[in-house]
């Protein structure tokens, strides 16, 4: 096999009948053509509400996070865990983006746009193909990804929504966890998604998740966010306060440790945002500060263990040299140990940082990484289990924490030292961000795939549960 | 080594023949983008600078003139769907396109579009071939359940769920054990609601596997009976009727086991491992250094020298010789008697003519030997080769003369002066002079060894060599020889000299008892009197320690006793005893009324005496 010739068409069995793939996650909607490396359309989940001239008023998108609006909320139509909780919105933010960059806006209605006044007998021939017409995805087979402990309830909806709703020809309702190991070019895995509102591992076997394996917690990113903010709290030479930059008109630089010197804005009450806006916008900071400064302890043993040669790990992570940060308000410190044990609570419990205000409960043993491979593990069976821990398949933006995969190796290598343990995290960032929708975008540009599509004639013939009984 | 000899090797043709010519030079080609004037000017030795530049490459001119072969959106139909989905894909269109006016034929494009999608929809999908299914078995009826399949932990619905699901999941049987769900029928649920739910059960995969290899194969033999089956159907018969679910559960909590070890049990396994690698490697390694060596022992040793080989006529008959057997291809064994005489070469001297004899023998033998059998050969080779070989024979033995000179023979003088030394017989392996000094030291029993130090102590000879020369060791070796001979002889002559005691003692008793018994006589006392007195004497020695070593009864003796007269006879019996055991003598001289108990004693320690008897020897 030359790597620099590339396959011919029948070796790759690719045939893009120029599908669109959605993959609705908690944080962020991915959606693009299949075939396509990366997704063209990625939105925030979240959208904003406000009234306007006493209109409701919807902003989706990247719109969301630019203008303070007076009054302006900003929800998310899907829960903690993963499934939609308020379908309408959902609906809506799934179609924006599709429509927005890749289906492209459709014509107003032609009976309503006064192009079309037809006399009244016309109508019913006509309106047939007309109906059809105006809908976004009349000629776009989708393919929608879901996690794997979505209730029948919400697939069903899922299909009504993508069939009546958008007018799609076929579609096709994949798990996450097995796009995701398709991504990593693999049928069968332990995907470890690490999300931002949840972590799940998926036991994948020859291409079909194994129910019994599935496992989740909530100790996604937003946890890891809520641990930073018991962190500032408790914070040694001050408490920080996060103040986004929307909230900031100027400010001059100060040394580290030094309280912030900065003008702020202010909104009158009745100009002012809902503060779930602020909160948005804090997430932001936050992610930024995960990304520049957090890190996961990579081992060997927890950061409270003591490493092979019995120094304190604490000990250890002290002697690194700390990483700087400056808030928005140009507040700045360098973070020393303290960035390691963010994040200790995913594989040690008992490290986590306590905060009775924050609105997660603390984190229980059993919500830890290692226990849930190990549940995942003992919930499949045996003789595929040494497989799995062979293909264990990291995906997820949250597991682009510096050090996660390390501390990930060690731990399985101690809970499973027998067997080999390979872990398989592409280095590059998108493979890792949008790891469920390039599976996605793989599976649904094959040419094999084409005949598990629930056509629109299948769906109308059984109804919506005939997902449950294609889509396994 | 001539160029002759390279090209012989190599097979190359005699030199003479004209070589392959070498390209002398190659002209550089113009690079483009220089005029022919500018690079004429260049010379022939051109800066090594590329003067090019990147550009873009582009099409190749010949495409550019090829039609371009348009794509469409073609729509298509998946032959391995049923309900005639139609998606559409991008093809390359094959037909050459009509040369038409354009607006027009746009617009028919435009008209025709609907009717040619429905009529052109591509019938046989280039997928719909890796659509394949897993067989399953057929499906029985309802006779056939109840007739053959019954089973009381399965109810009827139960196996049919587990076929659809079979089915459905093409034998994964991982999947289908994880999805595996049966809820037993609703009616039963509402028609016994006051009774008991069933507790819910898993199926593990071993009975779903059971039950489903158990129908498959009632199956099979039903479609075939196992008498008409072929051989194929007949294996996967009988495989699907030999599976064992409880070998099965116990073989997967094994792998279980083996799954979770904890690091220590790994580690443990990966060091033994690694050691039986070793090991293996090692007796490898052993088995092929054995066998090379076999192999060395076996070779013909090559038994003439080479200066025979010297002349060109040595040279040329060997040759000869080797050319022959080359023609022949065969064994020497094989061959007739004359070609095996004529050839006095090494290869005639196959370990078969000696084969009795080690190769050692035939190695220390091949001077004296090669010679008359090169005589022998001259003398029994035909007349036009006798000149040749007598020629050899006479090298030959040329040879051996001169290998009898080169061996000197050294004085003793020399000897010592070369530190040439001679063994009898030398162990494997590296040993130390020192260490066998030391073994001298070291005597069979403890007491010996430490009586040996205490004398070397007493001679101020220090028990470790401290300048363990060779002559230093050769005397050491003398000094402790005598020494043990001094000591042998020190514990003979205190034998002897308890021994004399003893007797002395036995000897003094018994004058002084014949004197009593003298004095008895004449003062008329009965033998009835003393015959009592002998049955408590044994009544007494019965009662004591009822087996005594010699020695002990030897110090007994030798020790100032209090007892009376009868132990003192028995002392008396037991030096006898020793007697006889050392020197034959039977023991009979003792006489009186004890006669019993000095038989027993004596044979309990002429048992002894032949202890020590051995020891002596020893």
């Amino acid at each position: 096999m030359n790597p620099s010739i590339p396959p011919s068409t029948a070796e790759y069995g690719g045939d893009e009948v120029s599908a669109i793939v959605l993959d609705p996650g908690y944080s962020t909607t991915r959606a693009g053509f299949a075939g396509e490396d990366t997704p063209k359309s990625l939105i925030p989940t979240y959208y904003g509400k406000y009234t306007y001239d006493s209109q409701e008023k919807l902003i989706f998108g990247d719109d969301v996070f630019v203008t303070p609006r007076p009054g302006l909320s900003v929800h998310n139509p899907m829960g903690r865990d993963g499934i939609v909780e308020d379908w309408d919105m959902a609906e809506k933010v799934w179609e924006y983006s599709f429509t927005s960059r890749l289906a492209g806006p459709r014509p107003g209605n032609p009976l309503q746009n006064g192009l079309n006044d037809t006399p009244d007998n016309e109508l019913p021939t006509e309106m047939e193909g007309l109906e059809t017409e105006e809908k976004p995805l009349a000629d776009s087979p989708l393919l929608m990804s879901e996690p794997g402990w979505n209730p029948t309830k919400a697939r069903e909806k899922t299909i009504e929504i993508a069939m009546e709703k958008w007018g799609t020809p076929a579609f096709y309702l994949a798990r996450n966890g097995v796009l995701a190991a398709f991504a990593a070019g693999k049928a069968s895995a332990l995907v470890i998604d690490i999300g931002a509102s949840n972590i799940s591992i998926t036991p994948v076997h020859d291409g079909m998740i194994l129910k019994r394996g599935v496992q989740h917690s909530p100790l996604g990113g937003e946890y890891i966010s809520s641990q930073l903010r018991a962190l500032f709290k408790t914070n040694a030479p001050q408490p920080i306060t996060i103040t986004p930059h929307y909230l900031i008109s100027s400010k001059i630089a100060v040394d580290a440790g030094q309280p912030p010197q900065a003008k702020y804005k202010t909104f009158s009450p009745e100009k002012a945002p809902h503060a779930s806006y602020r909160t948005l916008l804090e997430e932001r900071t936050l992610c930024e500060f995960k990304e520049c400064v957090v890190q996961v302890w990579p081992g060997p043993n927890k950061l409270s263990g003591t490493g092979p040669n019995g120094v304190l790990n604490e000990d250890l992570a002290k002697t690194s040299p700390g990483r700087p940060f400056e808030f928005p308000d140009g507040y700045n410190q360098v973070f020393g140990v303290d960035r390691y044990r963010v994040v200790e609570s995913l594989f040690d419990a008992k490290a986590a940082i306590p905060d009775p205000e924050s609105i997660f409960p603390p984190a229980t043993q059993a919500q830890t990484v290692p226990e849930l491979i190990k549940n995942a593990l003992n919930g499949v069976d045996v003789d595929v289990r040494p497989h799995l821990l062979a293909n264990v398949v990291v995906t997820g933006a949250s597991s682009l924490l510096y050090g996660f995969t390390d501390r990930l190796n060690q731990e399985l290598m101690q809970m499973y030292p027998g067997p080999r343990v390979r872990i398989s995290a592409p280095g590059n960032t998108a493979e890792r961000k949008f790891g469920s929708w390039i599976g996605g975008s793989i599976l649904a540009s094959l040419g094999t795939f084409h005949q598990l599509w629930i056509s629109r004639k299948e769906f109308e013939e059984h109804g919506p549960n005939i997902v449950e009984k294609r889509c396994k | 080594m001539a160029a002759a000899d390279v090209r012989d090797m190599l097979d190359l043709p005699a030199e003479g023949q004209p070589r392959p010519l070498k390209k002398q030079k190659v002209t550089e080609k113009r690079p483009e983008g220089i005029t022919r004037e500018l690079f004429a000017l260049l010379g022939e030795r051109a800066p090594p600078i590329a003067i090019n530049e990147n550009r873009y490459k582009g099409r190749p001119k010949w495409m550019s003139k090829m039609r371009v072969r348009p794509w469409r959106m073609a729509p298509f139909e998946n032959g391995a769907r049923s309900d005639g989905l139609v998606l559409r894909h991008w093809q390359r269109q094959n037909e050459p396109a009509k040369p038409a006016l354009e607006g027009s034929e746009m617009e028919v494009d435009d008209k025709t579009d609907g009717k040619n999608a429905s009529e052109t929809v591509e019938k046989d999908y280039m997928f719909a071939k890796y659509n394949i299914k897993a067989r399953v078995p057929n499906r029985y009826t309802d006779e056939e359940y109840n007739r053959h399949l019954k089973n009381d932990d399965w109810t009827r619905q139960e196996t049919d769920y587990l076929m659809d699901l079979v089915e459905e999941y093409d034998l994964r049987w991982v999947v289908i054990a994880d999805r595996y769900d049966y809820q037993p029928h609703p009616v039963d649920a509402e028609t016994n609601t006051t009774a008991l739910v069933p507790a819910k059960r898993y199926r593990t995969m071993e009975q779903l596997k059971a039950r489903y290899y158990f129908i498959a194969a009632s199956m099979l033999a039903l479609e075939h009976p196992p008498s008409e089956m072929s051989e194929a159907e007949f294996e996967l018969h009988e495989k699907m009727m030999k599976f064992d679910p409880e070998r099965e559960r116990s073989r997967k909590e094994l792998a279980a086991l083996q799954l979770n070890r904890t690091a220590d049990e790994v580690r443990e396994e990966s060091i033994l491992l690694e050691e039986l690698k070793r090991i293996t490697a090692n007796e490898q390694e052993f088995i092929t250094e054995r066998r090379e060596l076999y192999s060395r022992l076996e070779v013909p040793i090559s038994v003439g020298n080479t200066t025979m080989y010297q002349s060109s006529q040595g040279l040329s008959q060997l040759l000869q010789t080797l050319l022959q057997a080359d023609k022949s291809k065969k064994r020497r064994s094989i061959l007739g008697p004359e070609s095996a005489g004529a050839a006095p070469s090494p290869a005639g001297q196959t370990p078969a003519s000696n084969a009795p004899g080690s190769a050692r023998d035939s190695r220390a033998d091949t001077p004296n030997a090669s010679a008359p059998a090169a005589a022998v050969t001259a003398a029994a080779a035909p007349t036009n080769k006798k000149a040749t070989a007598a020629a050899a024979a006479a090298a030959a033995a040329a040879a051996t003369k001169e290998a009898e000179k080169t061996v000197k023979t050294l004085t003793p003088a020399e000897e010592a002066k070369y530190g040439v030394q001679h063994h009898e017989r030398l162990a494997p392996g590296v040993q130390f002079r020192s260490d066998r000094a030391q073994k001298l030291t070291q005597a069979k029993s403890n007491v010996q060894t430490q009586k040996l130090a205490a004398a070397l102590a007493e001679l101020a000879v220090p028990l470790r060599l401290v300048m363990p020369t060779e002559r230093v060791c050769k005397e050491f070796e003398k000094l402790i020889h005598s020494v043990n001979l001094l000591l042998d002889a020190r514990k003979v002559a205190e034998k002897v000299e308890s021994e004399i005691r003893v007797l002395e003692a036995a000897k003094e008793e018994r004058e002084r008892k014949t004197k009593e018994s003298q004095q008895e006589k004449t003062s008329t006392t009965s033998t009835s009197t003393s015959k009592p007195e002998v049955k408590s004497e044994q009544q007494d020695e019965e009662d004591g320690p009822p087996l005594i070593p010699a020695d002990a009864a030897a110090e007994a003796a030798t020790a100032p006793d209090p007892k009376g007269p009868a132990t003192a006879a028995q002392a008396e019996g037991e030096p006898a005893a020793e007697v006889k055991g050392t020197s034959g003598v039977p023991a009979g001289s003792t006489e009186g009324p004890d006669g019993a108990s000095h038989k027993r004693s004596a044979s309990v320690l002429s048992n002894a005496s032949d202890k020590s008897n051995k020891r002596q020897r020893k």
